[in-house]
């Protein structure tokens, strides 16, 4: 059974296409990470499973069932505009809005406890939203999308806006969720933070998915080899190399993703001669240059289609 | 239906514990009562001492009868007037010291008659003090009765037969209804326009509140979440129940003071010899009838607006667009006391979104024909029900619109948008 199914839903407004006959199969369990640069249709394609616009036409189910409101109980939703009522505590909010996914007052309350200790929020449940500190809210708003117990989380950039301690703390409650055998679905464009907890993962770019999934298999079939390199010296030539795809330059370090018939010990006396050469390494291709290349390659088909 | 509940309380609790609701709550009763009451109260026990005045008569024979009429003028049970005898002496020297004894404070005023007092019929009044208005009717009642008096006997008539066969007449007002006669004095007008007003300021202030509510949930962001848990038309019917609660509980507090005041208001007025009408069963049901109408009506246009605006600046043109009906009906409010059976009252009072204030002005001042009542009570329900769904499709498109302020025409395509 499936956590969330897509099939062919699109959604346009006026006119432009923000989500195109999209198929998706995010299984129960594990941690799907759903990837795409800005305006590619995430934010979209979330909240047509969260019913909050419906989709023009396609098929959204959620735990095997055709997505109603009974369906969408089961799912908590962190949002990427974050918000709370300014006006309301800490606790009264947190108790509403589990109250309005169905659980009763009791339970709710019950649960919340634990829930704002666990997120060091404990002395600041009578306090009002505005008098809380942006990481707070954020916290304040995942443990929203948890406290109805939901068997399935949508995550919607889960880490923005937090401090390194804060980004720990909710790094690990989410693999602890995961562990319990709560399904995961994590929006984002934080190639390092998808890369470190998904397992499973689809690129959206312009509303159509052009990468999915298992991490593993992806990296696999990416082909081409990763190089990294350090050196003295003017580096400039490396992007006009033979079988060299695309250069990212990270100050300390520039990362060469390779044309897959291409060896990496086949560059290295091309660089050698001209540069002052620390480091020539052969790594594995980061979640990172997986999306670069993919969306480079895509956007640079299109413009070719499109002559 | 268990969600629009925990919507509902919410925004219910919300409301009533703001400070703005307890100090409109409590505060405003309270100001309704000084306006009224005080006056009273001021009229009640403002007896004060009696005004100290001399009389000086260029006639020479009229002081005694004025100063008699003059001491007979009661304030309550209290003589109003204490005659102070003027001195003896050529008449413009006593005029003098007594002025001078009126600026010393010695003395309150001097009524003065000149000499062709009888013919021209005129006498001055001297004081410190002269917009006592009460004071100053008092004293020209007295010497007028005196002055009128002097001439029918000087032209050879009873001045107390000719005084009472030409006695005023005292027209009653019965105001008739199907629940019986009821002597008016007028004071229906006064009660038909402060209800009006009550309802007016209520539905204003609440479909003003609902507006914001949803431009808050707008610009906190946090409509989304709700929305992903509680569909728009039930999130919006929530909120309109919840803050129509919190309005109608106000409205309650409201009328309970009003008719508090009103009740010792009769009581002190019964004094006077004015009374006050009693509220009926049917003006207060219909009171707080038309006001859930009118507020269920103009909060969905509020709602609307709140939803397709980013801030209360943006929302402004489109409230005076809204308010446009509700302040027309206080423009005819005058119209409408005047002939509320006429063809204009009963067309506008037909009209939903005249019908809250009109109407309801129409039961106060008479009783409407009951078809009439239950016509206006459809129509304007039908036109809530036909709005619920319009405003809740903008609802839909708009809590999730930020950034431009949308068209009406683009308004127009929200409502085709599923």
């Amino acid at each position: 059974m499936s956590a969330i199914r897509l099939q062919g839903v699109t959604k346009a407004y006026d006119g432009h296409v923000a989500v195109k006959d999209l198929e998706l199969d995010i299984p129960l369990g594990g941690v799907f990470g759903l990837l795409g640069p800005n305006g590619a249709g995430k934010t979209t394609t979330l909240r047509m499973v969260m019913d909050i616009i419906a989709p023009d036409s396609g098929r959204i189910e959620i735990l095997g069932r055709a997505a109603d409101g009974a369906a969408r109980d089961a799912i908590g939703y962190m949002p990427e505009e974050r918000g709370l009522y300014p006006k309301m505590t800490l606790d009264e909010q947190l108790l509403f809005l589990a109250e309005i996914k169905g659980v009763s007052r009791r339970d709710a309350l019950a649960r919340l406890a634990p829930w704002l200790e666990r997120m060091g929020l404990a002395e600041w449940a009578k306090r009002k939203t505005n008098e809380l500190s942006k990481g707070m809210q954020q916290k304040a708003q995942f443990i929203a999308a948890v406290l109805h117990e939901p068997q399935v989380l949508i995550l919607d950039e889960p880490m923005s806006g937090l401090d390194p301690l804060g980004a720990d703390l909710m790094r690990e409650t989410l693999l602890d969720l995961s562990r319990q055998g709560k399904t995961l679905i994590v929006s984002s464009h934080q190639m390092e933070t998808v890369e470190r907890i998904c397992d499973r993962v689809a690129l959206i770019e312009r509303g159509e998915k052009v990468l999915d999934g298992a991490l593993s298999d992806i990296k696999a079939g990416h082909g081409g080899k990763t190089v990294a390199l350090a050196y003295e010296g003017d580096g400039t030539f490396l992007s006009q190399l033979p079988g060299v795809r695309s250069v990212r330059d990270f100050g300390r370090y520039v990362e060469l993703s390779l044309a897959p018939d291409t060896m990496p010990h086949g560059l290295l006396p091309l660089i050698i001669d001209r540069v002052n050469l620390t480091r020539f390494e052969v790594v594995e291709p980061t979640l990172h240059a997986i999306f670069v290349d993919t969306v480079a390659a895509r956007r640079a088909s299109a413009q070719g289609g499109r002559v | 239906m268990r969600r629009i509940w925990t919507v509902a309380r919410r925004e219910y609790l919300e409301r009533v514990r703001s400070k703005a609701f307890i100090i409109g709550t409590v505060l405003a009763p309270v100001i309704m009562a000084a306006f009224m009451v005080v006056p009273m109260l001021m009229m009640q026990h403002q007896h004060g001492k009696a005004l100290r005045i001399s009389v000086v008569d260029a006639t020479g024979h009229l002081r005694g009868a004025v100063e008699k009429a003059l001491e007979g003028q009661k304030d309550g049970e209290r003589s109003r007037f204490e005659i102070v005898p003027a001195p003896g002496g050529p008449l413009d020297s006593v005029l003098d010291r007594l002025r001078d004894r009126v600026v010393a404070e010695d003395l309150d005023g001097v009524v003065v008659l000149p000499a062709d007092a009888l013919e021209a019929s005129r006498a001055e009044y001297q004081a410190r003090n002269v917009a006592g208005f009460v004071d100053v009717l008092a004293i020209r009642s007295a010497v007028e009765g005196v002055v009128v008096k002097q001439r029918l006997a000087s032209a050879g008539f009873d001045a107390d037969r000719v005084s009472n066969l030409t006695r005023g007449l005292d027209l009653a007002t019965i105001r008739l209804t199907a629940s019986g006669a009821r002597e008016d004095h007028g004071a229906t007008v006064i009660l038909a326009v402060i209800l009006m007003m009550l309802i007016y300021t209520s539905v204003l202030m609440w479909g003003t509140v609902v507006m914001n509510g949803v431009i808050e949930e707008k610009t906190s962001r946090v409509v989304e979440l709700v929305a992903s848990s509680v569909s728009p038309a039930r999130l919006l019917a929530g909120k309109l129940l919840g803050i129509g609660g919190a309005g109608l509980t106000q409205f309650l507090v409201w009328m309970a003071c009003l008719l508090a005041i009103g009740a010792y208001g009769s009581a002190a007025m019964g004094m006077a010899g004015v009374s006050l009408p009693e509220v009926g069963f049917e003006v207060g049901a219909s009171f707080v009838v038309f006001f859930l109408l009118g507020f269920f009506l103009y909060a969905l246009l509020f709602a609307a607006i709140g939803s397709a605006v980013n801030s209360t600046q943006e929302a402004q043109p489109l409230t005076i667009l809204v308010m446009t009906p509700l302040i027309a009906s206080m423009i005819f409010m005058m119209a409408v006391i005047q002939r509320p059976d006429s063809g204009l009252s009963v067309t506008l009072s037909l009209i939903p979104f005249f019908t809250p204030l009109i109407m309801f002005l129409r039961i106060v001042t008479l009783t409407p024909p009951l078809w009439q009542v239950l016509l206006s009570v459809i129509l304007t329900l039908a036109t809530i029900l036909a709005l619920t769904w319009v405003t809740g499709r903008i609802y839909r498109v708009g809590i999730l619109m930020y950034g431009k302020k949308p068209t009406f025409p683009e308004l127009l395509r929200w409502t085709r948008q599923s």
